[in-house]
């Protein structure tokens, strides 16, 4: 499988990945409050299912944040640079970004490693912890490599500050 | 200080480079925390922030109203709203861009994002405006500074992650937006009229519309108003979290989109795809603020910024001046989420020790927010609208929301006046 096919492969796990844990949240929130209310019966650990959700669907959105070129940035000033001098710039944004994650998932992995060998356990539905923080290592680890591509392809950053505020 | 001034530098420069503004933040914090507290407590420290961001059951409330919003802005329920905000204002002069204004502030009741709403509101608006032969300088302006109005009036985007970044009852903040939302509804339609008063041909007044056709169309805008009690009511009667809220808001916003119609299977999954994508970017922000403010707080910045106002015996209300006049100038040259994030660390502590409240600061940061929005060369609704009406010359869209921007100014100057006119309600829910 060539390089960009793969990319493309991983990207649609991703992406259905984070959509599919968003509507879960959605629903399950919804769910529990018609339970309780309607029901009096809360689902029990609804917290930890929340969390463990939102654990997949954030981290598993980082890496096409950055392979979209969507992180917020700040243009104010590079607009003004020379388009040589931008493009220089860029691809040391991009390695610098790259070491960045790369130390963010070697300290994920240092912390699951941790919970694993003390067992930890969600508190009520007694999921191990580990495997999610050995997830989010991973996923930041690849949204490393995607940096660590833009290193030396980079594209137009984007300004996805827009859609939140 | 100098260690706390060197680590502000690097995170400047870095973000004026381009870095992404979560990197600018998390690196220069993560250096400083481990030259001060020593490398060990700098990553153990750090791997608990990134391990937090994932597992910390609030934070939900953060994709969950962006979804809300995001189906909200699908549902198509902008129509409804200036349909009915015409039929009562339409035929005065300028109404139909008052309409707008209007509309903006009934979507806003239902969409947390300035974006979402101009965008929306374009997209319903200006079409009318244009066929009413609105100068396109009113039309754009009133659309650009109405759809500032989605982060004032609840629920708020920009409020959620001002509560958290602060710990900062969020509820409490939507309810501190309410009045002062309708204080600025108000203002805003002012500036319409001075707008039509000084040029008549600006904006031609439209149909009067018969007391039976109000009523017709009062009576389409029901699941705004269904969906805007249900979550507010929920969170203000404690029915429900702030959390739960918006996920019953996201919930009922994806039932209206799919009994609407307006829901195909490739909409639905973009609008969960681009929900999700916005989550984890405004995670990894937070992510690198929690790193930075955690850097700031060990250093003696904040003890020296309150020793500093101290000493020249400023009278507070000069501080909250002086941080409202250097956030309008930084809001016209920066993105204003980046703006707030990387200032907020630094001013919240100092604006608490001088006894005022947090949710009044809040308010004062979102309407700062507001004015950035619309104020040229970099405010994000004007770029929205460049790109929905690529025909609408810059500078027409920059002259247009000047009476706005004038309006949004007063309007600060009220609220931090006044400031019972944001705590009022919540003082009385909460």
């Amino acid at each position: 499988m060539s390089a960009s096919r793969l990319a493309r492969t991983l990207d649609r796990v991703l992406v259905t990945t984070a959509a599919v844990s968003l509507f879960a949240l959605m629903a399950f929130t919804f769910a529990d409050v018609v339970l309780r209310y309607l029901f009096a019966r809360p689902v029990r650990g609804g917290l930890e299912v929340v969390e463990l959700l939102m654990v997949a669907m954030i981290f598993s959105g980082l890496p096409l944040v950055s392979r979209r070129d969507e992180h917020v940035t700040v243009d104010t000033v590079e607009s003004h640079f020379p388009g040589a001098v931008k493009a220089a710039l860029r691809r040391v944004m991009h390695a610098v970004a790259a070491a960045g994650l790369a130390g963010a998932a070697w300290l994920m992995v240092r912390k699951a490693a941790t919970l694993a060998e003390f067992g930890d356990k969600t508190q009520l539905l007694g999921v191990p912890i580990a495997p999610f923080v050995y997830f989010m290592a991973a996923l930041l680890a690849v949204t490393a490599l995607v940096h660590l591509a833009k290193t030396f392809l980079p594209g137009e950053p984007g300004g996805a500050g827009a859609r939140v505020v | 200080m100098t260690a706390a001034l060197l680590g502000l530098a690097a995170m400047l420069v870095l973000a004026f480079l381009r870095m992404p503004v979560a990197f600018a933040m998390a690196i220069p914090g993560f250096v400083g925390l481990g030259l001060i507290r020593g490398w060990p407590a700098a990553m153990s420290s750090t791997a608990s922030v990134i391990y937090d961001a994932g597992f910390q059951y609030t934070l939900s409330v953060i994709p969950l109203f962006i979804l809300m919003g995001n189906f909200v802005a699908r549902a198509g329920m902008a129509h409804e709203l200036f349909r009915a905000a015409y039929a009562f204002i339409g035929h005065l002069r300028g109404g139909l861009a008052m309409s707008t204004i209007v509309a903006c502030a009934g979507f806003g009741a239902i969409c947390g994002s300035s974006i979402a709403t101009a965008a929306t509101m374009a997209k319903v608006a200006y079409p009318s405006m244009r066929k009413f032969r609105y100068s396109d300088r009113l039309a754009t302006g009133s659309i650009a500074a109405g759809g500032t109005l989605g982060i004032l009036i609840p629920p708020s985007v920009i409020m959620v992650i001002y509560g958290i970044m602060t710990e900062t009852n969020i509820g409490a903040l939507f309810a501190a937006g309410v009045f002062p939302g309708i204080v600025a509804t108000v203002l805003l339609c002012l500036a319409v009229v001075y707008v039509t008063w000084r040029d008549a041909g600006a904006g031609p007044p439209g149909e009067r519309s018969s007391w039976r056709e109000r009523f017709h169309a009062l009576r389409g805008i029901w699941p705004v108003i269904l969906l805007f009690a249900f979550v507010m009511g929920g969170i203000y009667g404690g029915v429900f979290t702030a959390a739960e809220g918006a996920g019953c808001g996201a919930f009922g916003a994806f039932v209206f989109a799919l009994a609407r119609r307006t829901l195909t299977w490739q909409v639905f999954v973009e609008v969960l795809a681009e929900s999700a994508r916005t989550t984890a970017m405004l995670f990894l922000i937070l992510i690198g603020a929690f790193i930075f403010a955690s850097f700031v707080n060990f250093t003696s910045l904040p003890d020296d910024l309150k020793r500093f106002v101290a000493q020249f015996e400023l009278h507070p209300m000069w501080v909250i001046i002086a941080i409202c006049a250097i956030y309008v100038l930084l809001g016209t040259a920066m993105e204003e989420l980046s703006m707030i994030l990387l200032t907020v660390p630094v001013f919240f502590p100092l604006v608490v020790h001088l006894g005022f409240d947090p949710l009044w600061f809040g308010i004062i940061i979102v309407v700062v927010v507001e004015i950035g929005l619309i104020s040229p060369p970099v405010g994000m609704n004007i770029f929205v609208l460049r790109t929905l009406l690529p025909h609408v010359p810059t500078g027409t869209i920059f002259a247009g929301v000047m009476p706005f921007m004038i309006a949004d100014v007063i309007r600060l100057a009220i609220l931090v006046a006044f400031p019972a006119i944001s705590l009022w309600l919540p003082k009385l829910l909460f």
